[in-house]
């Protein structure tokens, strides 16, 4: 995966659909029904805000069809019947693609801290009567 | 050409009507010359209805637990969760206070003398129990002890609306200024509504534990026997009667249901499919 796909891929994906990237990731650790997503999502230390039903399930239906998923019914055998989704090989690459944007957006914030606290410092110096010039 | 004989008998919850119907257009297109025989209950009805020895083909209920409790293995084999969703408080241009009310002071608004609200039945309807859970939820979500019975105590009789169908009905005729329904109901027949807080309203299963605390005492599948049943968030299911005489019949329907098409309607009936 080259440097280009990954700012392509910035530039076409909202930052809302991050949550995409979090279903993809729980369902590549463990094929899940909408349920319990919403539950294993919302109990994870990466999710990115509450998630809802409908949230969860339109993101669901969305990558079904387009392939990055794939589905079928599951017959419950003590309780209902569920649709069980896993990742697909596309899914897997989607999610890589996902990751690399991921860590070049770490290094990216880590960069704008560094420059901020450099920042925050010549602030507090000017306000101490240093001048720097 | 189908035999003009087979009559494909479906019992649902009355919140499953235009559901129903809309996927039946499909269907009969698929199926020309079946005759279906349809009827809208509250689903707890429902499922006694078929214990009580009422021959039906598919069981579509507003509540998937209602299947493992009054059905399951008996006369129902298995059942697929389709739908999802919330409670809210509904209400139209003509209900008291409607410029006024949010999801921080519905409780106030609603417990005002000239305000009347109203519930279904939860012997017969699960959007009836439902209500009281969410009132028993926001009990402790808002530190409101007491809150439930207050809100029973104001609340017009169960018995006078005793399906959730019948009460949006009463709130669209002006009969109530507010009722506790299904948003898909408030969506289907053009009420204004307001979100309660996911933490209280049933639908996130990230709070299945907080639900469960909340309890209802209904009518047991016993009669004159009681049964407490806990707060879960909101699933409807169908399944196809074990006696039915057309199971590829009533799976395709199921197919139908859970299917793009199926999906669409539900999507435009104010459902979340899942």
């Amino acid at each position: 995966m080259d440097d280009s796909m990954i700012n392509n891929y910035e530039v076409t994906i909202p930052i809302e659909r991050s949550i995409q990237a979090e279903l993809l990731l729980l369902l590549g650790q463990q094929p899940s029904h909408g349920y319990e997503l919403i539950q294993r999502l919302n109990e994870a230390d990466f999710k990115s805000g509450e998630a809802d039903a409908a949230t969860v399930y339109r993101n669901l239906r969305r990558m079904d069809k387009d392939g990055l998923i794939k589905s079928h019914w599951e017959v419950g055998e003590s309780g209902p019947g569920r649709r069980l989704y896993e990742l697909t090989p596309q899914g897997e690459a989607s999610l890589k693609v996902w990751a690399q944007y991921i860590a070049q957006q770490k290094v990216q914030l880590k960069n704008f801290l560094q420059e901020y606290l450099l920042f925050e410092a010549s602030l507090s110096e000017r306000e101490n009567g240093v001048n720097l010039i | 050409m189908m035999d003009s004989k087979k009559t494909l008998r479906i019992i649902h919850a009355g919140a499953l009507q235009r559901v129903v119907e809309n996927c039946l257009e499909h269907f009969g297109k698929q199926n020309s010359g079946l005759n279906v025989e349809l009827k809208g209950v509250g689903s707890r009805e429902g499922a006694k209805r078929l214990l009580s020895g009422e021959k039906y083909d598919l069981i579509a209920l507003a509540d998937q637990a209602l299947f493992s409790e009054l059905l399951v293995p008996e006369l129902v084999e298995n059942y697929f969760v389709f739908a999802t969703d919330q409670i809210v408080i509904a209400y139209d241009r003509f209900s008291k206070g409607n410029k006024e009310i949010t999801q921080e002071n519905w409780v106030d608004m609603l417990l005002k003398p000239q305000v009347s609200f109203a519930r279904s039945d939860h012997h017969l309807d699960p959007g009836g129990y439902r209500t009281l859970m969410v009132w028993q939820l926001a009990e402790k979500f808002y530190d409101r002890p007491g809150l439930c019975s207050t809100m029973e105590a104001s609340c017009i009789p169960y018995s006078k609306y005793p399906k959730s169908s019948d009460l949006a009905s009463a709130l669209f005729k002006g009969k109530v200024d507010y009722a506790f329904l299904y948003s898909s109901q408030a969506e289907q027949f053009g009420l204004q509504y307001i979100n309660l807080p996911s933490k209280i309203n049933l639908s996130n299963p990230a709070y299945a534990s907080f639900y469960d605390q909340a309890a209802v005492s209904v009518e047991s599948k016993t009669p004159g026997q009681n049964v407490i049943i806990h707060g879960k968030p909101i699933e409807f299911a169908i399944g196809i009667a074990n006696s039915t005489k057309y199971p590829e019949l009533a799976k395709a329907f199921i197919d139908l249901l859970t299917g793009l098409e199926g999906n669409l309607i539900l999507e435009e009936s104010g459902f979340i499919p899942c």
